[in-house]
């Protein structure tokens, strides 16, 4: 009733599973499968290309208020009712005898307090993790509904900016990050919003050593995320394309590393004159592998960045 | 005599003195009156923070930063570590971040946004040289002694495996060294 009142998009704990399971099903046979430290970062990527698509969500679903710390412009509400309450509203809805929905009722507590101690590491919600908690003993659903329109409204929550490229591709910067603490090494694929979980298809040790400097220096990269059309042949058929190795969201800028190798460097500089002359507003800057490997020892540290060896 | 590694002087001792004098003339105009901390980066600004703030005429207090690198595994992303962090607050100072040389952006980026969050006055940035031909990251530069080439250069605080960073002038490496 409170998306369709705010025209927002609904996200509920069924649809959030969905979706994970969609997006992650060729690392995981399904949402369940996800490791339970992984389970945090994996919703909040998918909750972020949610929030470049949709602008408005509002999601429906357990521990949601400890997701919405990694999402920013987020209304945190929680609604609470006493037992009476959610048994008669479990009998309307199953059709359920007082026996069996009071059975019922404490299943679901305690596999709720579970999934949350597992993803999140607290058994129960705490009220200070919410900016509104309303009780459902002392108003009726569109009293709510009424309410919580209102606070979201007067908080400017709605006119606030939708989500932008940079803000998401921040979010996806602190997914990787979580994954990789879970052991996880995620990586973009078919677009800069969407997520993928597994070993990074870098084409050369060199292009590992820079995601890891990057990471290194807190700056947000997509790896490949996109291919520039050069050459047509008569059918129009894309003959020549060049994808830069690296996107940097926060700059707007591409990266291509090479090799200090002549042939290489002939060949790189004429797709990129070809693509500075195509598409102008593309901002575009070679970075020579042997350039990633002096800042790497600039901290001492070759050893923990990837594959690099001394210049 | 300048090492066999070393294939030519790029700024003589005379030359950076004379330069690091024009930038100090500068900063102490601008900071007239006012306290200013220069906050270096180990190890390599040692040597210019040195020679700069000897030639500042505004009172200066000296604060220095040291950052690395670690990571679990290999194969994880390292991340940022200070590894000597300021020894006193800069809350409420005028700041002066001092760097050997700036080329990607990277590091710069990085301290600014380490330092801008503990609320200093004013935070600005020095450098000795300014490699504009391997940037990466744009980043506000306000005082800075010389624009290099992209070359691999040594000298007055800078080094190839630590070495060449006690040398009076700034040089070019030999490339089959390290160029």
């Amino acid at each position: 009733m409170t998306a369709r009142r705010l025209e927002c998009e609904l996200v509920t704990e069924s649809k959030l599973e969905e979706m994970i399971a969609g997006q992650f099903s060729d690392q995981f046979h399904d949402s369940k499968s996800i490791p339970d430290q992984a389970w945090r970062p994996v919703a909040a990527s998918i909750l972020a290309s949610l929030g470049l698509d949709h602008h408005h969500l509002v999601v429906c679903c357990i521990g949601a208020e400890m997701l919405a710390r990694d999402l920013p412009s987020v209304f945190r509400f929680h609604v609470v009712a006493p037992e009476s309450i959610r048994l008669d509203n479990l009998i309307a809805d199953r059709q359920l005898s007082r026996g069996d929905a009071k059975t019922r009722l404490r299943k679901l507590a305690s596999a709720q307090a579970l999934i949350r101690k597992r993803r999140f590491g607290q058994k129960a919600s705490s009220a200070t993790g919410f900016d509104l908690v309303l009780n459902a003993q002392a108003m009726g659903m569109a009293e709510m509904v009424d309410v919580l329109v209102s606070a979201v409204r007067s908080q400017g929550r709605l006119e606030a900016a939708p989500l932008s490229a940079s803000a998401a591709a921040q979010v996806q910067f602190q997914v990787r990050l979580q994954l990789a603490r879970c052991g996880l090494a995620p990586y973009l694929v078919t677009s800069p919003d969407r997520i993928r979980v597994g070993r990074k298809p870098f084409g050369h040790p060199s292009e590992e050593v820079f995601a890891n400097l990057l990471d290194f220096y807190r700056i947000a990269w997509d790896y490949e995320p996109r291919s520039f059309p050069l050459q047509w042949d008569k059918d129009g058929k894309v003959s020549e394309a060049f994808t830069p190795d690296f996107y940097l969201p926060e700059f707007d800028l591409y990266v291509e590393l090479t090799t200090m190798k002549q042939a290489n460097v002939t060949k790189k500089n004429r797709k990129i004159r070809l693509l500075r002359a195509i598409y102008p507003h593309v901002n575009i800057q070679v970075f020579y592998q042997k350039d990633v490997q002096d800042l790497v020892m600039k901290y001492r540290s070759p050893e923990r960045l990837g594959t690099s060896k001394e210049p | 005599m300048t090492p066999p590694a070393i294939e030519r002087v790029l700024f003589t001792e005379e030359e950076v003195h004379r330069r690091i004098r024009e930038v100090a003339a500068e900063i102490s105009l601008h900071y007239a009156d006012r306290e200013l901390k220069l906050v270096g980066v180990l190890k390599g600004s040692v040597f210019f923070l040195t020679a700069l703030a000897r030639e500042l005429t505004v009172a200066v207090t000296v604060d220095f930063l040291g950052i690395s690198s670690f990571s679990p595994s290999k194969a994880a992303p390292g991340m940022v570590r200070i590894s000597k962090d300021l020894d006193e607050s800069i809350e409420g100072e005028h700041v002066l971040l001092v760097e050997d040389i700036i080329d990607t952006g990277f590091t710069t980026r990085y301290l600014l946004q380490h330092l801008s969050g503990r609320a200093p006055k004013s935070l600005a940035v020095c450098t000795l040289l300014d490699r504009t031909p391997r940037r990466i990251v744009q980043i506000p530069l306000d005082y800075r002694c010389f624009e290099i080439p992209d070359r691999f250069v040594v000298g007055f605080g800078l080094d190839y495996r630590q070495r060449y960073r006690n040398l009076k002038y700034v040089a070019v490496l030999n490339p089959e060294i390290g160029g």
